[in-house]
């Protein structure tokens, strides 16, 4: 067993604590999953048409960053509050699945598409693919508190 | 006589299914996240263009009339699904503080937008020759960032408190 005890962790021990750590993972996700789908739908021709999909991508790209540092950060802060349920909870172990791929599909597949900048079938394949990736993601972080 | 019509809402047929029915509100929940995250960074990027920290190389009317439709469909679709969420639990929510002030913040985005719409965003064009941007541009464009994170942190808000209805009920407490 970890040789742990959450009850110490300051995030049980301040009111404000935890929430003001969910806002900030909020507002990570949507620095990073926000940005990732302005590129998205620029893929399946929505949104900045005028641009093409490796310019904003280009473009997006240090956002997306900052979005994922903030994530990455506050995520496994959010954890070590209570590293038992999350580690049993099945929504969890799925979001750190898709997380995982999101990720990878992100700086591999998506990254290397957007910059060919496709036009058609392609570009609405490997942007709702990434689409559906970050959206199983985000579900899966609030089924954590329902299953 | 608000309190009587959030009572009478939330005990319709519909919302009483809605309510009972053990996944559905977590669903209506996570599809408003995932608004967040889809047409959420639209708009951040239309304020951090205004304000010359994103998006730099395109002009400021290409992405604040591009972004126009796609923004809307996601306020009208984030509207629909708070609106299911806060029919569900009207008569909660209509002790929740947080709630109280995510609608009155919302009343204010509506006024951003009668104040700036017609001098900022509907004459985006005009913006693209000046540089640096006015500082009427760059104010409602730091508003607009501060009422959608404020609106973010107010939504996240609700779900901290529980009204405690059963003593309200039963004349043990009276709020207002």
């Amino acid at each position: 067993m970890l040789a742990y005890d959450p009850s110490t962790n300051p995030l049980n021990n301040n009111d404000w604590a935890f929430p003001l750590l969910e806002i900030l993972h909020i507002a990570g996700f949507a620095f990073s999953i926000g940005t990732i789908a302005i590129v998205d739908l620029r893929l399946m021709g929505v949104g900045l048409r005028k641009q093409s999909s490796a310019q904003l991508l280009k473009d997006t790209m240090p956002w997306t960053l900052v979005g994922l540092a903030v994530m990455l950060m506050t995520g496994p802060m959010i954890f070590s509050s209570d590293p038992n349920m999350y580690l049993h909870n099945q929504s969890f172990r799925f979001k750190m699945g898709a997380l995982l791929i999101a990720i990878l599909y992100n700086y591999t597949i998506h990254s290397k598409v957007a910059k060919s900048n496709p036009t058609g079938a392609l570009g609405v394949v490997v942007g709702g693919v990434s689409v559906l990736l970050w959206v199983s993601v985000v579900f899966a972080g609030l089924f954590i508190a329902f299953v | 006589m608000l309190l009587s019509f959030a009572q009478f809402i939330q005990s319709t047929a519909f919302f009483t299914a809605l309510r009972g029915s053990g996944y559905v509100y977590p669903v209506i929940l996570s599809l408003h996240m995932v608004i967040i995250a889809l047409f959420g960074g639209m708009i951040l990027m239309t304020d951090m263009r205004l304000l010359g920290l994103a998006m730099r190389s395109y002009p400021v009317s290409d992405v604040v009339n591009q972004f126009r439709t796609p923004k809307r469909i996601g306020f009208v679709l984030m509207i629909t699904l708070g609106i299911l969420m806060a029919c569900c639990k009207a008569e909660e929510y209509y002790y929740n503080d947080w709630f109280r002030l995510k609608m009155a913040l919302l009343v204010v985005v509506g006024l951003h937008a009668l104040i700036f719409r017609r001098r900022v965003y509907s004459r985006a064009a005009d913006l693209d020759h000046l540089s640096p941007l006015p500082a009427g541009a760059k104010l409602a464009a730091v508003i607009s960032l501060v009422l959608w994170i404020s609106i973010a942190c107010a939504g996240r808000g609700i779900g901290y408190i529980e009204p405690p209805l059963d003593k309200i009920h039963a004349g043990l407490l009276y709020l207002h």
